[in-house]
């Protein structure tokens, strides 16, 4: 099997031993969709391609579509159900079972000045703890530094859907280069001034001064999202969109 | 039963406030549908409607029955819907919610009350036989308006099923196989679709077509309206909420009419479309012997 382009795994294929990244040194570690069977076999356990990290000594399988399932360290967009005496109860995905999040998991937050957060409400947390049969965990504050890091109540806005591929493209610290998306940076450089908060359980919330911008930059997400677009198409679709507007 | 998910304050805000000035989420005018598509399968009476992301199948299929005792010279026809919990996991199967149970209820309203078909064209003998038409019509994928898409899709597949031939010769009634005689359409008087209209605003004065499925959820009242093309009203349900001017409904009416032309000329020339792709040359050319060379 050539090394070079990528590598498309489908669940139960056998993987390549040349492309298992090995030092000596490190513990090879695996990330989502693969299988790890004792003593030494791995197993894809989903369809996507493999992806491999030879600085981190690190294997995974990129994927996009299924439901979001919680990791640890996750950014992600939750709508509050109700709220009870120590918690908020707050969905990730529709008709899945409930996080909870803390209400003195936030910034400043003491017995007396805990937030008030309505059913409804929509707040960007961190996934503290995620195990596979446990309610998931969510905190709106660095444990260690005690500062919100832009986390914490979304306020205004308009939250949209979009697949779980995308969402973790857009949260690429090089988004452009390894993520292929340059719609938010293209609508940034063509004048419309609006913040973004990305979920990687497949929500984005967009909010800004003006209705029209929300809804450019909701419309270039999603159809980017839908029809796959390539960086250049991503380009050409948010000059037409500017240009309807405008 | 998992209850429906709720959009967030955030969207039902931005949602509204987007209406207000006249502007729609997936970038739409207020009065436009979303992207229409048809499709018939190789059997007739077959339609698989795509309205948006909403994805209607109907399925007409035919029997030889009694009638019922007290309509000797009808037929039976009847429409059964089934909201599965493929299309959303709010819908569980054989509990139905009300939303399936109203779209059943528009459906029987609009297409068997406006005696669209005529049932008496199934009887084959009095009291003793007859045709029973059935569709079945199944959600696939529910993104808003099931109502307008469903309707259309019922209306597709009758118009495009066709039944078996019959003759009667005395007493004997004989049911000829496709291969023997072509099948006959159905005894079809009309077509009347329905159009919906949502509303918005706190005097619901903001009126929205083909609302999708976050619509749907915020609107403060609907109002379904089923025309023919002849401009002939066969139903009209305005089912709770908040009061709207009867001036708006007027206008909402005439705006109906105009759309269910443009849709009964656009299923039309859907039918006409697919009777061209089946049509290979009928009976003459199935005899020929010539081989193609």
């Amino acid at each position: 099997m050539a090394t070079q382009g990528p590598v498309i795994v489908l669940p139960g294929d056998q993987i390549d031993p040349s492309l298992i990244p090995s030092r000596p040194k490190k513990a090879l570690k695996l990330g989502p969709g693969l299988r790890h069977i004792p003593p030494n076999e791995l197993v894809p356990t989903v369809a996507g391609q493999l992806t491999t990290d030879h600085k981190k000594n690190s294997i995974w399988v990129e994927y996009n579509g299924g439901r979001y399932i919680p990791a640890v360290g996750d950014l992600v967009i939750g709508t509050v159900q109700r709220s009870a005496a120590e918690y908020f109860y707050v969905t990730l995905t529709d008709y899945t079972s409930n996080a909870l999040l803390p209400q003195l998991a936030f910034e400043m937050a003491t017995k007396k000045t805990r937030p008030n957060l309505n059913p409804g409400a929509l707040v960007y947390a961190r996934v503290c703890l995620a195990n596979r049969h446990m309610d998931p965990e969510l905190e709106c504050v660095s444990p260690a530094t005690g500062k919100a890091d832009g986390l914490g109540p979304l306020n205004g806005g308009m939250l949209y859907d979009v697949s779980l591929g995308l969402a973790r493209r857009l949260l690429m610290r090089k988004s452009l280069e390894d993520g292929k998306v340059a719609v938010l940076e293209e609508l940034g450089a063509a004048g419309l001034a609006f913040e973004t908060a990305v979920g990687r359980n497949g929500k984005v919330w967009v909010n800004s001064e003006s209705v029209k911008t929300v809804l450019i930059v909701g419309r270039a997400i999603q159809e980017t999202d839908e029809k796959n677009l390539s960086v250049d198409q991503q380009k050409k679709l948010v000059r037409k969109l500017i240009k309807e507007v405008s | 039963m998992p209850r429906e998910a709720e959009p967030s304050l955030n969207e039902r805000a931005f949602v509204v406030q987007a209406l207000q000035e006249g502007l729609r989420i997936d970038g739409r005018a207020l009065d436009q549908f979303r992207e229409l598509d048809l499709k018939f399968g190789d059997q007739y009476g077959v339609a698989d409607l795509t309205l948006g992301k909403t994805r209607i199948f109907a399925k007409v299929s035919a029997e030889v029955t009694t009638p019922y005792t007290d309509r000797p010279f009808d037929g039976i026809f009847t429409i059964t819907t089934e909201l599965s919990p493929m299309a959303s996991p709010s819908f569980e199967v054989n509990r139905p919610t009300e939303t399936e149970i109203m779209l059943s209820r528009l459906l029987e309203k609009t297409v068997r009350r406006s005696n669209a078909l005529d049932t008496e064209s199934l009887c084959l003998v009095s009291g003793q036989k007859c045709w029973s038409i059935r569709v079945d019509l199944h959600v696939l994928s529910h993104d808003g308006n099931l109502i307008d898409a469903s309707c259309l899709a019922v209306v597709a597949a009758l118009r495009h099923f066709r039944k078996p031939d019959t003759s009667i010769e005395g007493e004997t009634l004989t049911i000829y196989t496709p291969a023997e005689r072509e099948p006959v359409p159905l005894s079809w008087l009309h077509s009347p679709l329905c159009v919906t209209f949502s509303f918005f605003g706190e005097e619901a004065d903001i009126v929205v077509m083909d609302a999708n499925l976050l619509e749907e959820q915020l609107r403060v009242t609907s109002f379904t309206i089923s025309f023919n093309k002849h401009g002939e009203i066969c139903q009209g349900a305005k089912l709770g909420g908040t009061t709207v001017e009867a001036m708006t409904l007027i206008k909402c009416a005439n705006d109906a009419l105009d759309k269910v032309k443009e849709l009964t000329t656009w299923l039309d020339l859907k039918l006409v479309e697919d009777s061209k792709r089946r049509d290979k040359g009928g009976l003459m050319a199935e005899l020929s012997a010539e081989n193609e060379r």
